[in-house]
C-alpha cells in the first residue's frame, strides 16, 4: 500500500521563502495571492489530492476506462470525485477572473497541480486540458467564443482537449489532413481522424470542447496552411448549455502502459460543425502559445511522479529491517537495522530527494516567469519573462519527466522485491512517468527545439535570462564565506554550461547535426547547472533562515545538505556530459542506415 | 598622349553638371559652361545654381565638398574664352542635333589645337554629331557616354568615330579610366550603344511579359532580380527609380533610330496594354518615386507607412506582400538553370524574359560591340547586373541554350552558331578566354597595373586559408590578405590570419597588402558571436577575443615588412581599425570610413581608439595643447562619424598624409601592390608612440560636453554612459599631462571601456538592433 501527504512545507519554502511572491502584490494578477491566502489554498489543494484524487489512483489504474458505443466510461468513483474536484473550484483556479476563473496565479495552480498529479495522474489530465484548451480560448478567441466556452470551462462543468495528432502525423504537423471546409454561415465542416487524443471522450462533464487543428480547403500546404478550430461535442443550445450533438465521435479508446484512467481516444470528425479560433492559417502559431503551458504542465507530472515515489521509498526504506549498518548497527535491539542505514539506499533516496525539491523550485520558478511573461505591468519586463519561458520550457519538459522516472525506478528500487509486485503500487508510478516522457513532444523533440530555435533565437538573448543571473550569483557568491565552496561547484559546472553553448552556437551555424548529437546531453547540462543555481539559491536562503534563529531548523539543515548532496553529487555529471558534447556526432553517426 | 590637366563641361543640366562635379572630385579643375537664361540677373545663373544645388544634393555629386570650388562657372556668351586652355571639353547639351552643334562650333573656335571634345549624348550617333563639322575638330572628338550619377555609376561608353586620331582614344580613355575610375567600355556607334540598347529591351520585354504571365509587380521584381544576379528594385521598382514618364520617350527614341529588323522594333506594340498602362500612369501622375509613386507607392498616415504596390489589371494600390515562388526558392540552391526550367509562372516568366534578352545580346556582337565582354561588362558596370547576359548564357549551358531556342523555333544568333555547342568562356590554366564572333578564343590580358584579386587566385592555391580569410601570393614578393566571411565581417578566423600574415616575411614575402574584389572591405567585427557570447556571459572569453585582435593588429603594425591596407566600399569598426594598423593605406575613392562602435554601444576596443588619438596627437600643424586632438577623437568616435568618401576620411584622420586615393576600383590592389614596393627598400617599422593625455581634468571637460547634448536632447541618457567610457580611453584614465602612455596602456583602457559597456543590458538591445535591421538603436 502506497501513502500520499501533500508536501505543503516545501511549496511554501519555494514560493514564499526562495521566490518571495508576495513581494509582487503590486500586479494585479498577484493581488488575490496574500501568504495566508496561498497558504490555504495549498492546504485545501494538499487535503482534496489526499483525500479525493489519492483513493482513486490504484483502483483507476486496475480498472482502467471501459468504451462502449462510442461511449467511454471513466473508472469507478472518477465522477463523484470530479463533482467534488469542481464544486470545490479547482478546475479554474487560474483562469481568467473576467470569465468566471478564479484568477489565481499559474504558479499557485502549478503547485496545487503537483499535488494532484502525485496523488492521481490519471485524474489530474481531464482538468488539465480543459484548461489548456481554456487558455487557447481566451488568448486567441473573440469576445462571444471566450463568454460561450470559458465560465463553463472554468468550473469544469465542460471538458476541453487539443487535437493534433493524426495516424500519418505526429511531431511533424506539416503533413496533417484534417480537412475544414467554409461554409456560407462563417462556420466550418471538419472532416477527418485524429489519434492519442486525451479526455477526447468521458463521462465526467456534460460538453467536451475540442480544439482541432485542420486544413482549409485550398490552404498552403506545411504548417503555413494549418488553421485551429473549436468543435463542441454539443453545439451550444438557445439557453448556453449544450444543444444538438455534434458529428464527433470517439472510435475507440488505447490500452495504455499507464495513466490508465484517463481516457486516450480516436475522434472520428465527420463533417462536425466548427467555429474557427484565431486567425486563418494562423492555427500552429496559436498552438505554439500554448505549448509552454502545457509542457510546463507535463514537466509537473513528472515532479508530481517522483515526489510520490520518494515519499514511499523514503518511509519503507525507514520500516525494512535488513542486514546491518557496514560501520556498526544502529538497531543492536533489532534483528536488523532498516536499510536506510545504507550508503547506496542513502544515495538512492538523497537523489530522489534532491531531484524533487530542486525540481519544485524549477518548476515554480518557471511557472512564475509565465505570470510574469502575462501580468507584468512593464513591457520589457514581459518580453524578459517571456524569453526566459521560452527557453527553459523544453528543460523544464524533459528534464522533470526524464528525472521523474528515473526517480520513480528509484523509489522501486529501494523497495527490493516488494517493488515490482504489483500489490506494492510503486511500479504504477514508473508506468506512469515512463509516458510523461514522450507526449507533449518526446524529450528528443525538446532538446532540439532547445538547441535549435530557443538557443540561437536572436543571437542567444533568451540565455541572458538564465546566464546572466546565475554569473552574477556565481559573483556575489564567491565572495560570501558560507556559499563559497558551493559557488565555486556551481561556478565550474557553469563554465562547461558556457563552453557547450559556445559549440552547440557555433556548431549550429555550421552543421546542425553536431548540435543535434549533443541535444540531449547538452539539455541534461543545462538542467543540472539551473537546479544547481536554484539549489544555491535555496542554500542561501536556508542559510538565512537558520542565520536569523527559527524553531524549523532540522527542516532548513536538511535543505543545506540536500543542497550539498545535489552540487557534490549531482552537479559534476556536467563534466562528463560535456565530454559527450564536445565529441560531436561522428561516434553515433558512424554506421550507415543499413547497417542497423 | 597628351595629359589632361583641365577640363570644360558644356551644359550644366544635372548630367553636365554632375560630371564637372565629378571631374572635380578627381581633382582636376573645370569650367562649367551654360546659356544665359533669358532675363537673368546673374549670367552664370544656371551653372552656379547647379553648383549650389550639388552641394546639398544626396547622394552627393562630390566626394568632398571643397572640390567645388574647382568648378568655375561661367556661361556660354562671355566665357568660351575659359575653353582656351582645356584640354577636354566634354558637352552634355540637349539631345538635339542643332544645338549640339551650335555648341560645337562655339567650342572650336575658342579650343586649342589638339584638345579634345566628346558628347555625352545617348542617342544621337557620332556621325550625326560631326556632320559638318571641320575635319579636325572629328578628328579629335568621340563620345564619352557617362551613365546616371556620374559618381556612382562605373560604366563609361567610349565610341571613337572613324576619323578620331588614336591619341585622343588612347588620351581621354586613360583619363577616364585611370583619374575618373570608370569601367571604360569601347562601343560603336550604334543607336543606344550598349547598356541602353540592351537595358531599353531587357525592360520592355520584362515588363510586357509580366503584364501577359499575370505576374504582380512584386512577383516579376522577385523574379528578374536577386535570382539573375539583377538588383533587387528588379523591373517595375527599377522603372520606379528612373521615371515611368521617361519610359515611352526612350522607347519611342530607340523605335526611331534603330532599324525596323530589331527584335526591339519587331516585337514593340504599340496597341499592347503595356503602352496603355504606361501612358495612364503617366497622366495620373503616377511617374515613379520622384512623383507621388510608381508601381509602388510608400503610404503615409501620420507616423505609419505602408508601401504599397499598384495592382497591373485594376490600377488600385494594395500592401505589398513577400511573394513565394517555388521557381525563385529553386534557384538558390540549384541555380539560373533551374529558374528557368521551373514550371511554376514564376519560372515561365524568367524563362520568357531570359530566353529573349540573352538571345538579343548574343546577337549584338560584333555589330554593337567588338568583344562578348565588352556587353557584359556594360551590363554588370551599367545595370548593376552581377553576370552579364552573356555569361548568364554559360551558367544556362551555351548548348542547351541554343538547343531550347532552335526546339521554340526561334532564331539561333550567329554567336551561339559560331560556339558550336562550346562555353562563350573558358579557362585555360590561368588564363580566361572568350570567344569571338568567328568562334575562336583569345586570351584577355590582365594589365599589371589594373586587376582583380581573382586573376591571380585563378588556377592557384593561397598560400595558406581559413574559413574566414586567405593569403594569397599577388606577385613580385607581395602577399595579399583576403577577407571572405559575410560582409567580409572581421571573426576568430581572420584574426588567426592576419596573426598568420604578421608573419608572411619567414615565408619570404617582402611586403603585404590587405584586400580583395568585394564590394565591403569589412563591416566590422562579427558582433554576433560578441552578443551570443554576451548573452552567454562570457565575459572572459570576450576579454581574451578583445586582446587577440589587439595583439594581432599589433604584429601587423610592427611586422619587419610594410603592409599596405586596400579598402573599398564599407570600412567599419574593425575593419577601419585594421586599416589604421596598416604603413599605408590605398583606398579605393569610394571608401565609407569610420570608427561606429557607439553605435552599438561600444568603444573601438582593437586599437582604433588608440590609433585615432595617436594620430590625432601625431599631426602636424594640429592646434597646441592636449585638449583639442582629444575632443576631435572623442567626437568623431562618440558621433560614430562614417565619411562618405576616402577624401573625407582625411578630414577625420581616419587617412593621413600617409595614405593614397585610387579612383577607379579595378586599380585599387594593383596601386597598394606598387605602394607597398616603394615602401621595402630600407623600411622599418613605425616606432611606438607615446602620448600625454590630461587624465580627470579632461574627462570633466569631455562630460560637460556631453552633458550639455543630452540636455539639449540631442543625445540619450545612455548615449552619455557610452560617451563616458569612450571619454576614459581618450583621456587617458587615471593620469595627467606630466605622464606618458605608451600603447599597451591606450590598449588596456580601451579594453576596460568595452568589458565595462558590453555588460550592460542597452549596448546589447543596441547589437541586437543593429544586427536585425542594420540600423543603429537609439536607446
Amino acid at each position: 500500500m502506497t501513502a500520499y501527504h501533500a508536501p505543503l512545507r516545501d511549496h511554501r519554502f519555494v514560493l514564499h521563502e526562495l521566490l518571495q511572491v508576495e513581494r509582487y502584490r503590486n500586479i494585479p494578477a498577484f493581488a488575490d495571492a496574500a501568504r495566508e491566502t496561498v497558504d490555504s489554498v495549498l492546504e485545501e489543494g494538499g487535503r482534496m489530492a489526499e483525500e479525493v484524487l489519492f483513493p482513486l489512483n490504484r483502483s483507476g489504474d486496475e480498472e482502467g476506462c471501459h468504451f462502449e458505443d462510442g461511449v467511454v466510461t471513466t473508472p469507478h468513483g472518477f465522477k463523484d470525485a470530479y463533482r467534488t474536484y469542481r464544486e470545490a473550484g479547482w478546475v479554474g483556479l487560474e483562469g481568467n477572473p473576467e470569465h468566471g476563473g478564479a484568477g489565481l496565479p499559474q504558479i499557485v495552480a502549478t503547485s496545487v497541480g503537483e499535488m494532484a498529479g502525485s496523488a492521481n495522474l490519471s485524474f489530474e489530465t481531464y482538468a488539465g486540458l480543459t484548461m489548456g484548451a481554456a487558455h487557447t480560448i481566451d488568448t486567441h478567441g473573440d469576445d462571444a467564443q471566450r463568454e460561450t466556452y470559458l465560465p463553463k470551462m472554468f468550473t469544469g462543468e465542460w471538458g476541453g482537449t487539443m487535437n493534433l495528432t493524426e495516424p500519418h502525423c505526429g511531431t511533424d504537423l506539416g503533413l496533417l489532413r484534417t480537412r475544414a471546409e467554409p461554409r456560407e454561415d462563417g462556420t466550418y465542416r471538419i472532416t477527418g481522424t485524429k489519434i492519442f487524443i486525451s479526455a477526447g471522450e468521458h463521462d465526467l462533464t456534460e460538453n467536451i470542447i475540442h480544439l482541432v487543428l485542420a486544413r482549409i480547403s485550398g490552404a498552403p500546404t506545411g504548417t503555413r496552411g494549418i488553421s485551429l478550430f473549436i468543435v463542441p461535442k454539443f453545439l451550444t443550445g438557445p439557453d448556453g448549455g449544450p444543444g444538438e450533438r455534434n458529428a464527433v465521435t470517439c472510435g475507440s479508446i488505447e490500452q495504455k502502459m499507464g495513466i490508465k484512467a484517463s481516457a486516450t481516444c480516436v475522434m472520428n470528425y465527420d463533417g462536425a460543425t466548427a467555429y474557427l479560433l484565431g486567425e486563418e492559417n494562423r492555427g500552429l502559431r496559436a498552438m505554439f502559445t500554448m505549448m509552454n503551458r502545457a509542457r510546463l504542465g507535463v514537466g509537473v507530472q513528472g515532479l508530481a511522479l517522483g515526489e510520490i515515489a520518494y515519499q514511499n521509498a523514503a518511509a519503507y526504506a525507514k520500516e525494512r529491517l535488513q542486514g546491518r549498518a557496514l560501520s556498526g548497527s544502529t538497531s543492536p535491539g533489532s534483528a536488523a537495522d532498516p536499510i536506510i542505514v545504507h550508503p547506496d539506499v542513502r544515495r538512492m533516496l538523497m537523489t530522489m530527494r534532491a531531484f524533487t525539491e530542486g525540481g519544485r523550485a524549477l518548476a515554480l520558478w518557471t511557472a512564475f516567469a509565465l505570470d510574469m511573461s502575462r501580468h507584468d505591468p512593464d513591457e520589457r519586463a514581459r518580453r524578459d519573462a517571456e524569453d526566459l519561458v521560452s527557453l527553459i520550457t523544453p528543460v523544464v519538459k524533459a528534464y522533470l519527466t526524464d528525472m521523474g522516472f528515473e526517480t520513480a525506478n528509484l523509489g522501486l528500487q529501494v523497495h527490493g522485491g516488494a517493488g515490482y509486485i504489483r500489490e506494492t503500487g510503486v511500479e504504477q508510478f514508473v508506468r506512469d512517468a515512463r509516458i510523461t516522457q514522450i507526449y507533449e513532444g518526446t524529450n528528443g523533440v525538446q532538446a532540439l527545439d532547445l538547441v535549435g530555435r530557443k538557443i540561437p533565437a536572436h543571437y542567444g538573448r533568451a540565455l541572458r535570462q538564465v546566464f546572466h543571473p546565475i554569473d552574477q550569483f556565481i559573483a556575489d557568491a564567491a565572495e560570501d564565506e558560507d556559499l563559497r565552496d558551493m559557488a565555486g561547484l556551481l561556478g565550474k559546472s557553469f563554465g562547461r554550461l558556457q563552453l557547450a553553448t559556445a559549440w552547440i552556437g557555433e556548431q549550429g551555424l555550421k552543421d546542425p547535426e553536431q548540435a543535434g548529437g549533443g541535444s540531449r546531453d547538452y539539455l541534461r547540462l543545462f538542467a543540472l547547472v539551473v537546479v544547481g543555481y536554484l539549489w544555491a539559491r535555496m542554500a542561501q536562503t536556508a542559510r538565512d533562515a537558520l542565520g536569523r534563529g527559527t524553531d524549523e531548523r532540522a527542516f532548513y539543515e536538511a535543505k543545506l545538505a540536500t543542497a550539498n548532496f545535489f552540487l557534490t553529487r549531482m552537479l559534476p555529471d556536467t563534466s562528463s556530459l560535456l565530454s559527450k558534447i564536445m565529441s560531436g556526432k561522428d561516434a553515433m553517426m558512424a554506421l550507415e542506415a543499413e547497417q542497423f | 598622349m597628351p595629359d589632361i590637366g583641365k577640363a570644360a563641361v558644356i551644359g550644366a543640366g544635372q548630367m553636365g553638371s554632375a560630371i564637372a562635379a565629378h571631374v572635380a572630385s578627381a581633382g582636376v579643375p573645370v569650367v562649367l559652361l551654360d546659356i544665359v537664361p533669358e532675363g537673368a540677373d546673374n549670367r552664370n545663373e544656371l551653372a552656379e545654381g547647379a553648383i549650389a544645388a550639388m552641394l546639398k544634393a544626396t547622394p552627393a555629386p562630390f566626394m568632398h565638398r571643397s572640390s567645388a570650388r574647382l568648378i568655375t562657372p561661367g556661361n556660354l556668351e562671355d566665357d568660351t574664352g575659359l575653353l582656351s586652355d582645356a584640354d577636354w571639353i566634354c558637352e552634355a547639351v540637349v539631345e538635339d542635333l542643332d544645338v549640339k552643334q551650335k555648341v560645337y562650333r562655339a567650342a572650336d573656335s575658342a579650343r586649342k589645337a589638339g584638345s579634345i571634345v566628346t558628347s555625352n549624348t545617348s542617342t544621337i550617333p557620332l556621325s550625326r554629331l560631326v556632320e559638318g563639322m571641320p575635319e579636325p575638330f572629328a578628328s579629335d572628338f568621340a563620345i564619352t557616354h557617362f551613365f546616371n550619377p556620374p559618381r556612382y555609376m562605373r560604366l563609361l561608353e567610349f565610341v571613337p568615330g572613324p576619323n578620331t586620331r588614336s591619341e585622343v582614344s588612347d588620351s581621354i580613355r586613360e583619363f577616364c579610366d585611370v583619374r575618373l575610375g570608370k569601367e571604360v567600355v569601347r562601343a560603336k556607334d550604334t543607336p543606344g550603344f550598349i547598356g541602353n540598347r540592351i537595358g531599353i529591351y531587357w525592360s520592355y520585354v520584362a515588363m510586357s511579359e509580366a503584364i501577359a504571365l499575370g505576374l504582380t509587380v512584386e512577383e516579376a521584381d522577385a523574379v528578374v532580380g536577386p535570382p539573375m544576379g539583377i538588383p533587387k528594385t528588379g523591373i517595375f521598382g527599377l522603372v520606379d527609380l528612373t521615371g515611368i514618364d521617361l519610359a515611352p520617350k526612350v522607347n519611342a527614341t530607340m523605335l526611331a533610330m534603330l532599324p525596323p529588323e530589331d527584335a526591339f522594333c519587331r516585337e514593340f506594340d504599340t496597341e499592347g496594354p503595356l503602352v496603355s498602362l504606361l501612358s495612364d500612369m503617366v497622366a495620373d501622375g503616377y511617374i515613379g518615386r520622384k512623383g507621388k509613386g510608381g508601381f509602388y507607392r510608400m503610404l503615409r498616415d501620420g507616423t505609419a507607412r505602408e508601401l504599397q504596390a499598384r495592382d497591373i489589371e485594376t490600377g488600385e494600390y494594395r500592401a505589398v506582400s513577400k511573394p513565394r515562388l517555388d521557381s525563385v526558392e529553386a534557384t538558390k540552391d540549384s541555380g539560373l538553370r533551374a529558374l528557368v526550367e521551373h514550371p511554376d509562372k514564376g519560372g515561365r516568366y524568367a524563362w520568357h524574359v531570359l530566353s529573349r534578352v540573352l538571345a538579343y545580346a548574343a546577337s549584338l556582337v560584333p555589330d554593337v560591340a567588338e568583344a562578348i565582354s565588352d556587353i557584359d561588362r556594360a551590363m554588370t558596370s551599367g545595370y548593376g547586373w552581377k553576370f552579364g547576359p552573356l555569361e548568364m548564357i554559360d551558367q544556362l549551358g551555351c548548348d542547351w541554350f541554343a538547343d531550347q531556342l532552335k526546339a521554340e523555333g526561334r532564331e539561333i544568333p550567329p554567336l551561339l552558331d559560331a560556339a558550336a555547342g562550346r562555353p562563350l568562356y573558358r579557362q585555360v590554366k590561368r588564363d580566361v578566354q572568350q570567344l569571338s564572333p568567328e568562334g575562336e578564343y583569345g586570351t584577355f590580358e590582365a594589365s599589371p597595373d589594373a586587376w582583380r584579386l581573382a586573376d591571380m587566385k585563378r588556377n592557384r592555391e593561397p598560400i595558406t586559408r581559413n574559413g574566414s580569410a586567405s593569403l594569397w601570393d599577388v606577385g613580385d614578393g607581395v602577399a595579399c590578405l583576403e577577407f571572405h566571411t559575410k560582409m567580409n565581417a572581421i571573426d576568430d578566423g581572420t584574426i588567426d590570419m592576419v596573426r598568420e600574415a604578421a608573419t608572411i616575411h619567414e615565408r619570404g614575402y617582402k611586403a603585404l597588402i590587405i584586400g580583395h574584389d568585394g564590394d565591403d572591405f569589412s563591416v566590422g567585427a562579427n558582433v554576433g558571436i560578441a552578443l551570443f557570447a554576451a548573452n552567454a556571459a562570457m565575459w572572459a572569453l570576450i576579454e581574451r577575443k578583445l586582446s587577440e585582435g589587439q595583439q594581432a593588429f599589433l604584429a601587423l603594425k610592427y611586422a619587419p615588412f610594410p603592409v599596405v591596407g586596400a579598402p573599398a566600399g564599407m570600412a567599419l569598426g574593425g575593419g577601419c581599425e585594421i586599416m589604421m594598423h596598416c604603413d599605408a593605406v590605398q583606398a579605393h575613392a569610394e571608401t565609407y570610413i569610420g570608427l561606429v562602435e557607439t553605435g552599438v554601444g561600444l568603444v573601438p576596443g582593437w586599437g582604433g581608439t588608440k590609433e585615432l588619438i595617436t594620430r590625432t596627437f601625431a599631426r602636424k600643424g594640429r592646434p597646441g595643447g592636449p585638449m583639442p586632438p582629444v575632443l576631435d577623437t572623442f567626437e568623431t568616435i562618440s558621433l560614430a562619424k562614417v565619411s562618405g568618401s576616402a577624401r573625407e576620411a582625411l578630414d577625420l584622420h581616419y587617412l593621413g598624409p600617409q595614405d593614397g586615393i585610387t579612383m577607379n576600383r579595378c586599380r585599387v590592389l594593383a596601386d597598394a601592390k606598387a605602394r607597398a614596393l616603394s615602401l621595402v627598400e630600407g623600411y622599418e617599422p613605425p616606432p611606438s608612440p607615446e602620448i600625454s593625455l590630461p587624465g580627470p581634468s579632461g574627462r570633466a571637460t569631455l562630460t560637460l560636453v556631453v552633458d550639455d547634448v543630452v540636455r539639449r536632447g540631442k543625445a540619450t541618457a545612455y548615449d552619455r554612459v557610452v560617451a563616458g567610457a569612450l571619454a576614459d580611453v581618450v583621456t587617458g584614465g587615471e593620469t595627467d599631462v606630466t605622464r606618458s602612455l605608451d600603447e599597451h596602456r591606450l590598449l588596456a583602457l580601451e579594453r576596460k571601456a568595452f568589458m565595462a559597456l558590453i555588460r550592460r543590458t542597452k549596448t546589447l538591445d543596441r547589437i541586437e538592433h543593429m544586427l536585425d535591421t542594420g540600423k543603429p538603436l537609439r536607446n
